[in-house]
């Protein structure tokens, strides 16, 4: 339904409950009022009302309009929690082979904060990757053998090596990623989409949260404020879609009634809450109606999406044998597709597992494999069905990886915490592919001309929201008296690394 | 239509003085603009080409010349349409102004340009009552100030809400449960002029009271079971939740209720309760991520501190001033840090900073004792009736199964026998093991075995009596005991020993102190399993359970660690395994030898109970799970009270210093600071000592502006559905200004005049006419006032989470009211828990349970893990409690119509409603209808209504006949035994019929 539809509707159901006498003075009564002062930047309520508050997201409210042409409809986040090691994926660095085993100098580390981990380290052996690089794709873009799946996305992608951030530890350093903030308190990215962009489908989320089921005994938990709403009205946070029992909770009924029985029991109970209507007058009521029909046609649709009965061979050849196992990353990347072709506007992938202090060389190629074939099967997956060209795909992990030795010997040895360059990549959605955007030192410990080709957490969230359509200083939620926004008072558009550029 | 087009009439609703009807003010009309378009640049912090525009003084050199609008620069700017003077510019991102901003302005510089100083920094003072030309409506001082507005603007009153609309308001509103018909049909049918009143006294005096008031503090005080942060692991800190619900049920002072939390401990005469209370101050998240840097994450909890007390009592946002000066506030950056020095003192650290905490028992003891005990001896009764009320023949099923169970022990012949020290072990012909030769301090025994064709869950060691020994004992001790310290078990796989976990261990005799699990504790050094063998010579048998079963043909070493000394190691035993069933409760078996003595009763009844215990029904199974949750509830309360986190002070104070951009090592060293308050907000009480105590007596003080409206306006919010300030969360320059600022001054007055009364301010308010008006909304309402910010009608908003969740529970007679003690476990579903993390050691398994005492209680006694929030209060908008939180939102989702149809709490209590309905609602069908109704929103169905439920009843009870397999389903939903006299079919129909009612818009909203 389109906007002007859905005004319209709004008004027929106003007028036929002779709500407005005055329809000039008021127009289309508050709730499709506050709906749109929201869409506007700087009107948010701190207290929207009850109306307000479905004004948006996937409750019966309104897609949303960006300020300008988005290249971007939809994006596709697929979070490397626990921080995958640049040095041995995506930045080539042939320089570490003459550095290998040396001490890092204190030139180099330029008093970086080290975590409590590999503080009382006597000395920061430098260790060459443990993995193979070549160049893939007519772009010849570099990539390990860590993930071979990955060489045939290179012409798709554009890899990012100069990312940084400002947080050494997983907790603060992925609240920072997905909220902007490394403390809590703040929404998350997919739940400022959905405040901005509002819902597409009439039967899913605006924001949809996928769990890859954690097979590293020693991963890092995520947590809800990671797709939380913050002070956000909180129908923007990320509803989960899960691999085991309900997908969505609640969805089924424990008691097993059948679709006819519930289409039954709703009529009744539209026909109740209609009388209700009719003696006190309040509109919220005809707002709850229309959210148990929508609870209804979720009922219907999510079986439908979770059914891969309809998909070709050719999609399980693509995504490889995984896909059929629920929880995996192959199967949840397939899902996430689904989900983007019902106009879901934002896909949170999160795989942990990550996080190797120690046997990295022997336990990075594990994750690595659990993720590769179904990331890039994504992007070659959105790209044939056309999809790629307005759907954003984001990969990347909340910092990166030291060069140096935690540990262990040769052979045995981790890499801790690294926040002063690491590597994410990008695809669709109006980013340049094919791509290689910054570069680090000699050392992979710094970035070099970090001022002018450094991607900090804030600008790669301003370039995510640019994509969709949106200044980012200027999509903002009055909380506290202070007009609130994902990057704080930070952030640039990252233009290089944009197709148009 | 375009949405500026709606802008500008939304602003012409809200803003009187645009319509003509009041001359301009300062703090209403004019300091939200200058605020929100021109502080940001020309403000406390910032003065932009030399301009300040929040004084006047400084305002009027560069501003405006008051009274000449037209010639003020001021007005030439902000009207420019020439890009390099316009303002605010494009730059700021900031919306130019709307003519109507505009013309407040000019009229304002035409007026005089008049300042004020910010409203909610001057000490409220009483103000006379307005004129309401002798209107007979009014009933108490509030609804003055509410009709004055309401006349100014044009508009009446409502109508008084139907009596029964109104006893469901105020018992939701003061208790946060719905009334019961016998409460309704009372007040309905009390013509006394005080029928009202006393309904009030009631609630206020009733403990729910309490309960209620706690929970909304709950949020402020970001209280939660877990640490937040990563792997989020749990804390106990309930005993400072019991504290609060105690606090408001005794009704203590507001004041008191402050400064206990602030600075309880400071007080000279701090009792443990004192020091209870400030719990409040150490609920923020902790971490204990192991690379944190230590001063970094001590100093995010002084600056949780900070926010969480500035926002709960002065309604500031004081984090604001972090990193710099505040940009609409004058609170200096200096002002926070001089604030953050109060919070600055405490022995904490940022990576586990888990002290300092006290063992304090909760002020609650006493009262939960007693209704423990109640609750106990009604389980003993249930049990007593179901387990003797039993046919004989689901008895000897239940003997039948543990005949099944028992297997044989199968004597253990060993592969090798070795010791660590010198000691000889020799296996005898009836495959016991017997000590001898060299005689150690401490030894440890190995003995390797394989298993047989079954897979084993159990191993018995039987300590056997030796004429060899000391006085005929079972110990080489020289007094004949023995201590056996640990037993481990382990598994030979790829020549490796890996080690099987113990889950139980039992023994039919131990000595005090030294009890059979001490075996598997993981302490080897100390303690162990003991049987008083120096005076009494006879066997005893210890049974090991092991948590999952050990294959066949496997072999396996027993290790026994005798480390006690003195020679305490077993001198002759035996050992035995069973399975692949787990071995049966030592207990029972003997139980069963005694009861077959046909004299001793007891014996038989005892058995009776510990077979039920193990293979009764799921209803016996709950009962005692129950059981053993009272037991060890009990136990909490008397002896097992946790450590609450609490406040304590450093002897030495830590200097505290500004911080550069608030960044925890970046101290700015040459401005060091002290604690202080900030200057606005008026002067440092003479004789209150720099520490957080004169934090609180500043709070508390009289000429505090703040904190007292701030309170009132929370406590208004929770019964109107918004605050009078509508911004509660902020009272600064951006905050909303008040929609009735003399009411706010007179309750905050009143509040503090009655010496902080809640329960006296609540009663004010509910008894005022204005709460009592109808909330039925006509059409003009949402034209005139939509939000309903003048006060129109009623308040009319959907109910938060809790007090729908508990509704449910008492509309259906589940609700357990017990009141206070540790967090409970309600159904949840499966899995949430393991799927953010299941990191071994660091992550855990909901558990779930089957027991009534877990299910059923208050929604605020339910578990709050911060990184999972109980899901089905999630999607009522129940915050995370990572932070402190004021408001919260108000949404209607499509999650929130499948938790009220699909949450096995829901369908458990509509098919407990439909059998209250069948059984105590009448003979008739729209009797029993009529009573579900009033259960659930304490009124009779309309006719209109009653058709359609009777229509749904029907053809429910149609497809019900004919499927009584779906009935069955429907009816076991939930732990709660169905009631079998019942018919199945109309049982399950009216349980529809129930359904519909709890999902009803009218069921989740206070109206």
């Amino acid at each position: 339904m389109n906007l002007a539809n859905e005004i319209n509707d709004l008004q027929m159901a106003q007028t036929r409950r002779h709500f407005l006498r005055d329809a000039s003075r008021v127009g289309i009564g508050t709730a499709a009022l506050a709906t749109l002062l929201n869409s506007s930047s700087a009107q948010a309520k701190s207290t929207p009302s009850l109306a307000a508050n479905n004004g948006r997201g996937y409750g019966p409210g309104l897609p949303g309009r960006p300020h300008f042409s988005p290249t971007a409809k939809r994006v596709i986040y697929l979070c490397q929690s626990g921080a995958p090691s640049q040095i041995d994926t995506f930045d080539y660095k042939p320089s570490l082979d003459r550095l290998e085993g040396i001490d890092l100098p204190a030139s180099v580390r330029m008093g970086q904060r080290v975590t409590g981990m590999t503080s009382g380290q006597k000395s920061f052996p430098v260790a060459k990757s443990f993995a193979k690089f070549g160049q893939r794709g007519a772009s010849g873009q570099w990539i390990s053998d860590l993930l071979p799946h990955h060489h045939k996305i290179a012409d798709d992608i554009c890899i990012v090596r100069s990312m940084y951030t400002e947080a050494i530890n997983h907790d603060p350093a992925i609240t920072f990623f997905q909220t902007g903030n490394q403390q809590p308190g703040r929404p998350s990215l997919g739940a400022w989409a959905s405040y901005g962009l509002g819902c597409e489908a009439s039967d899913l989320p605006a924001y949809v949260v996928l769990l890859d089921k954690n097979t590293d005994h020693q991963a890092q938990p995520v947590y809800s404020r990671l797709w939380g709403a913050g002070f956000l009205p909180s129908n923007h946070q990320g509803v989960k879609l899960r691999a085991s029992g309900d997908p969505v909770l609640y969805l089924q009924d424990p008691t097993g009634t059948d679709l006819l029985h519930k289409r039954q029991f709703l009529d009744h109970l539209a026909e109740l809450n209609a009388a209700r209507a009719d003696v006190v007058g309040d509109p919220e009521i005809n707002t709850r109606i229309k959210a148990y029909e929508m609870a209804y046609r979720m009922q219907m649709s999510v079986p439908d999406l979770t059914d891969l009965s309809d998909e070709p061979q050719s999609t399980f050849d693509l995504y490889g044998p995984d896909a059929k196992v629920p929880g995996t990353h192959a199967a949840n990347c397939l899902l996430a597709r689904r989900l983007a072709e019902r106009g879901v506007r934002f896909v949170q992938i999160y795989h942990r597992g990550w996080d190797h202090h120690s046997n990295l060389p022997q336990r990075h190629p594990g994750i690595a494999k659990e993720v590769d074939q179904g990331s890039s099967a994504l992007v070659l997956d959105l790209k044939r069905r056309g999809l790629l060209e307005d759907t954003l795909v984001v990969w990347g992990g909340e910092f990166g990886r030291t060069v140096y030795r935690q540990g262990g010997n040769a052979t045995t040895y981790g890499r801790d915490h690294h926040p002063r360059c690491f590597s994410i990549w990008l695809a669709g959605g109006g980013i340049k592919p094919g791509h290689s955007y910054g570069e680090t030192d000699d050392w992979c410990y710094n970035i070099v001309d970090r001022e002018t080709r450094g991607v900090h957490v804030h600008d790669l969230n301003a370039t995510i929201l640019h994509l969709l359509g949106f200044h980012h200083e200027q999509l903002t939620y009055r909380f506290q008296g202070r007009d609130f926004r994902l990057t704080d008072v930070h952030g640039r558009v990252v233009k290089p690394i944009l197709a148009s550029a | 239509m375009k949405p500026t087009l709606l802008a500008l009439l939304f602003v012409a609703v809200q803003q009187s003085a645009v319509l003509g009807i009041e001359p301009v003010r300062f703090n209403r009309d004019v300091r939200p603009i200058l605020s929100d378009r021109c502080f940001l640049c020309h403000g406390t912090d910032i003065q932009e080409s030399g301009l300040r525009l929040d004084h006047r003084d400084s305002a009027a050199v560069k501003g405006f010349e008051a009274g000449d609008a037209d010639g003020s620069e001021l007005i030439k700017r902000v009207t420019s349409l020439d890009a390099d003077l316009a303002m605010p510019p494009a730059r700021s991102h900031k919306p130019r102004l709307t003519p109507q901003e505009v013309d407040i302005l000019r009229q304002w510089i035409d007026q005089g340009a008049e300042y004020e100083e910010h409203w909610a920094f001057l000490a409220p003072e009483s103000h006379p009552l307005p004129p309401t030309n002798g209107s007979k409506w009014t009933a108490s001082e509030i609804d003055h100030f509410v009709l004055a507005k309401l006349v100014q603007n044009g508009l009446t009153t409502a109508d008084d809400a139907d009596k029964r609309t109104l006893i469901r308001r105020v018992t939701l509103d003061l208790t946060g449960l719905p009334p019961t018909p016998s409460e309704v049909e009372a007040f309905v049918a009390d013509r006394s002029a005080i029928a009202y009143e006393k309904v009030v006294d009631r609630l206020l005096a009733s403990p729910r009271f309490g309960e209620h008031r706690a929970r909304f503090w709950l949020d402020v005080a970001r209280y939660a079971d877990t640490n937040g942060y990563q792997y989020d692991l749990e804390r106990e800190q309930w005993v400072w939740r019991d504290w609060v619900i105690h606090a408001f049920n005794s009704n203590m002072p507001y004041d008191r209720f402050t400064t206990l939390q602030i600075a309880g401990d400071l007080l000279p005469d701090a009792t443990a309760e004192a020091r209870l209370a400030t719990g409040f101050q150490r609920n923020h998240p902790i971490t204990i991520e192991g690379g944190v840097i230590d001063e970094e994450y001590r100093t995010e909890y002084v600056m949780d501190r900070v926010a969480t007390t500035s926002t709960a009592w002065l309604g500031l946002t004081f984090q604001c001033a972090r990193c710099h000066d505040h940009k609409f506030d004058p609170l200096t950056q200096r002002d926070f840090y001089s604030m953050f020095a109060f919070f600055n003192n405490v022995p904490e650290k940022g990576l586990n900073g888990f002290d300092p905490k006290e063992k304090i028992a909760s002020p609650l003891a006493d009262q939960r004792i007693g209704q423990l005990n109640q609750a106990l001896a009604q389980v003993d009764r249930d049990l007593e009736s179901k387990i003797f009320g039993v046919p004989e023949q689901e008895f000897e099923s239940w003997e039948q199964q543990l005949a099944e169970l028992q297997g044989s022990w199968q004597q253990v012949r060993a592969t090798s026998l070795s010791t660590e020290n010198e000691t000889t072990l020799r296996q005898l012909d009836d495959d016991s093991i017997s000590a001898s030769g060299k005689n150690p301090d401490q030894e440890t025994y190995k003995i390797a075995f394989r298993t047989g064709d079954a897979a084993i869950r159990g191993l018995r060691i039987e300590v056997l009596t030796d004429s060899l020994l000391a006085g005929g004992s079972v110990g080489r001790a020289p007094n004949g005991n023995f201590v056996l310290s640990e037993v481990v078990l382990s598994e030979v796989a790829a020549d490796q020993l890996k080690p099987i976990k113990i889950a139980s261990a039992e023994a039919d005799y131990q000595q005090q102190g030294f009890p059979a699990e001490a075996v598997f504790d993981g302490e080897t050094a100390t303690g162990g399993w003991a049987v008083d063998g120096n005076q009494r010579a006879l066997p005893s048998t210890l049974i090991i359970t092991l948590d999952n079963p050990i294959a066949k043909q496997t072999d396996v070493v027993v290790t026994l660690l005798h480390n006690f000394g003195t020679s305490h190691a077993m001198g002759r035993f035996r050992l035995s395994t069973i399975g692949p069933h787990r071995p049966l409760p030592l207990e029972v078996l003997q139980l069963r030898e005694l009861s077959r003595n046909g004299n001793n009763v007891e014996a038989q009844r005892e058995y009776r109970r510990a077979v039920a215990s193990r293979f009764g029904n799921r209803t016996i199974k709950g009962l005692f799970a129950q059981r053993d949750n009272l037991l060890s509830q009990l136990a909490s309360v008397n002896r097992d009270i946790p450590a609450t986190l609490v406040m304590k002070e450093l002897a030495k104070p830590r200097q505290t210093f500004v911080l550069e951009r608030g960044e925890y090592d970046k101290p700015i060293k040459d401005q060091p600071v002290s604690p202080d308050v900030p200057s606005v907000l008026g002067v440092w009480p003479d004789d209150a000592p720099r520490n957080r105590l004169g934090l609180a007596i500043w709070i508390t003080d009289q000429r505090n502006p703040l904190m007292a409206r701030v309170t009132v306006n929370r406590f208004w919010a929770q019964l109107f559905g918004r605050g009078l300030v509508s911004t509660p969360e902020d009272f600064g320059s951006q905050g909303a200004y008040p929609s009735h600022p003399d009411l706010l001054a007179w309750l905050a007055v009143e509040f503090v005049d009655s010496g902080w009364d809640v329960k006296q301010l609540f009663k004010t308010i509910v008894m005022s006419r204005t709460y009592r008006q109808s909330s039925v909304v006509s059409p003009d309402m949402i034209a005139s006032d939509p939000d309903n910010r003048l006060l129109t009608r009623g308040p009319r908003f959907r109910l938060d989470a809790e007090a729908i969740r508990d509704s449910a529970l008492a509309a259906s007679g589940l609700l357990d009211d017990r009141i206070g003690g540790p967090s409970l476990f309600p159904y949840h579903p499966h899995g949430l828990w393991q799927e953010i993390n299941n990191r071994p050691g660091f992550s855990r398994v909901y558990p779930h349970s089957i027991a009534a005492d877990q299910l059923y209680r208050r929604s605020m006694y339910t578990f709050w893990k911060r990184t999972v929030v109980p899901p089905s209060l999630a999607t009522f908008d129940a915050p995370e409690r990572e932070y402190c939180v004021v408001s919260r939102s108000r949404t209607n989702t499509p999650l929130q119509a499948f938790v009220l149809l699909h949450d096995p709490q829901f369908v458990e209590a509509a098919r407990k409603l439909a059998k209250r309905m069948l059984v105590e609602g009448g003979d008739s069908l729209d009797s029993q209808i009529a009573y579900g109704f009033q259960l659930s929103v304490a009124r009779s169905p309309n006719v209109r209504e009653a058709d359609t439920l009777r229509a749904a009843f029907n053809q429910s009870h149609g497809d019900f006949q004919n499927d009584t397999t779906s009935a069955h389903k429907l009816l076991s939903v939930g732990e709660s035994p169905r009631d079998e006299s019942l018919d199945i079919a109309t049982h399950a129909a009216m349980t529809n019929v129930a359904r519909l009612i709890l999902n009803l818009s009218e069921f989740v909203t206070k109206d």
